[in-house]
């Protein structure tokens, strides 16, 4: 017998993974902050820091308020129409009654891929875009789970978590940066200390440069990992919405047989990837780089629901 | 001398936060549940007032059906008439059944079922099923939740005192649970 997974249970192990994620990046961000102001002269620190904050936070914002206009631009987006996409606002209008949300504004794109993707800073600001493909190979319930899927990420506010865990990836990255770019004139000043201070502060340095390539690198990758948490999270919350774990399972099942043409592939840019569905690019096998967590994966957590 | 004075205002200040939360969470997931209430009565008006247009298309193929005519009519009448939901509720389930009957007669008549018109009326009744069974579930969902924060502790000492008490599931008559989900859309 297998194991029977609750969704409920699933969706609160998928939070407090999401949670200790962010836990790991903040300590990373202190102990790389500490190690900065340590290795240079705190005040000096200081101004960096408010700076590249201030920086970091007005570029985020603006793309933060503008995600879904950009994602929908860059994909050329169409919005739908009532009456040629009638099963897409059927499940669309089903999964919000489902969910208790609004409805989101629903748009097309032109791919041959089954894929689908969510936008917007909060449920009431929501786009959500479906390819046509998935339109024309899904059927009903398949795309109820598919659309269902896109609606939980609404629901679960995964874009604005999403936007934070950036802000503090590029807090890290901007950081380790600008201390690396630092040393090249603090070093001359420094030069010529062979007292004991002088020697640790050497060995600080060092550290710091060290954290400061590894940090940038660590923080995306932990970015990674919740991208992918967060996708597992999405499934559990559309089983949940539809009561029906094999109409996403069954589209999740054609997503992974279907053959995608190399020509479609370039229609995404690279930092769309995250947002979709399912990986755009069909990459054969899951590592510490992958948006995504296997497609084979999440159909199998699915048939135990 | 002053520690345990600021200990007691602090314990005062916790308290009142933890009332002020407790009745609002309680209001915010009994609006919920008004609101999913609201959301199965806006699909059933729909569905509703579909039946004529169905009617009056079945009628023109199948003069001979008026008994189940007449059953989808008089459930639609008594939908309108009903005020409290408890009574749309009950008329929505024959109008419900009363239909289901209006489509497997439809098998009879090929005419009927190459008609354009009853094709779209069709899949758009099913449409309206679908999402009246989702507003079931929202609105048992609703109750779930309320039914959890009214329950567990703390928050049950707090709906003892604002006199809230667990609320009733919608219960699905039984024949309705038996019907599989059926593609009738396969655009």
């Amino acid at each position: 017998m297998v194991e029977h997974i609750s969704f409920q249970d699933e969706i609160s192990k998928n939070k407090i993974k999401s949670f200790l994620l962010i836990v790991v990046i903040f300590v990373f961000f202190i102990i790389l902050g500490a190690l900065i102001s340590f290795a240079l002269d705190p005040s000096y620190f200081f101004v960096i820091m408010i700076i590249s904050i201030i920086f970091s936070l007005s570029y985020t914002l603006i793309s933060y308020y503008n995600s879904d206009k950009i994602a929908l631009a860059s994909v050329r987006a169409k919005p739908a129409s009532r009456t040629e996409h009638r099963m897409l606002f059927n499940a669309a209008e089903s999964m919000s009654i489902a969910s208790g949300l609004p409805m989101p504004k629903l748009y097309v794109m032109e791919s041959e891929q089954i894929n689908a993707f969510a936008s917007g800073r909060d449920p009431q600001h929501a786009v959500m875009c479906v390819t046509t493909g998935a339109l024309k190979k899904l059927n009903k319930q398949e795309l109820e789970g598919v659309v269902g899927h896109e609606m939980s990420h609404i629901a679960n506010y995964d874009m604005r978590f999403m936007t934070t865990v950036a802000v503090l990836v590029g807090l890290i990255s901007i950081i380790a940066e600008i201390f690396l770019r630092s040393l090249w004139f603090s070093g001359r000043n420094n030069s010529g200390g062979k007292d004991e201070n002088g020697k640790l502060q050497i060995i600080l340095i060092l550290l710091g440069v060290f954290f400061a390539i590894l940090a940038p690198i660590v923080a995306n990758l932990v970015s990674l990992a919740i991208s992918r948490k967060r996708e597992f999270g999405a499934d559990a919350t559309a089983v949940k919405l539809t009561r029906y774990p094999p109409g996403l399972k069954n589209a999740l099942i054609k997503i992974r047989d279907e053959s995608v043409p190399e020509k479609d592939k370039k229609k995404y840019a690279k930092a769309m990837a995250p947002l979709f569905m399912s990986d755009p690019y069909k990459k054969k096998f899951t590592d510490m780089f992958s948006t995504h967590p296997p497609i084979n994966e999440r159909i199998k957590i699915l048939d135990r629901m | 001398m002053l520690w345990w004075l600021w200990l007691i205002i602090a314990l005062v200040f916790v308290v009142v936060i933890m009332f002020i939360y407790y009745y609002n969470k309680f209001v915010l997931l009994g609006n919920r549940i008004d609101n999913s209430l609201s959301q199965i009565d806006v699909q059933l008006q729909k569905r509703a007032d579909l039946v004529p247009n169905l009617v009056k298309t079945v009628q023109g193929y199948a003069k001979h059906e008026r008994k189940i005519m007449q059953a989808v009519t008089d459930a639609r009448k008594a939908f309108l008439g009903a005020t409290d939901i408890k009574g749309k509720l009950k008329a929505g389930n024959e109008m419900q059944n009363a239909l289901k009957s209006i489509f497997a007669i439809a098998e009879n008549y090929p005419q009927l079922r190459a008609n354009e018109n009853f094709l779209q009326l069709q899949q758009e009744l099913a449409a309206i099923e679908d999402k009246v069974a989702y507003a079931r579930q929202f609105y048992n969902d609703s109750i779930l939740s309320y039914n959890n924060g009214v329950k567990v502790f703390p928050g049950a000492m707090f709906a003892s005192m604002y006199g809230m008490k667990e609320k009733e599931y919608l219960k699905i008559p039984t024949e309705a649970k038996a019907v599989p989900k059926v593609d009738f859309d396969e655009e």
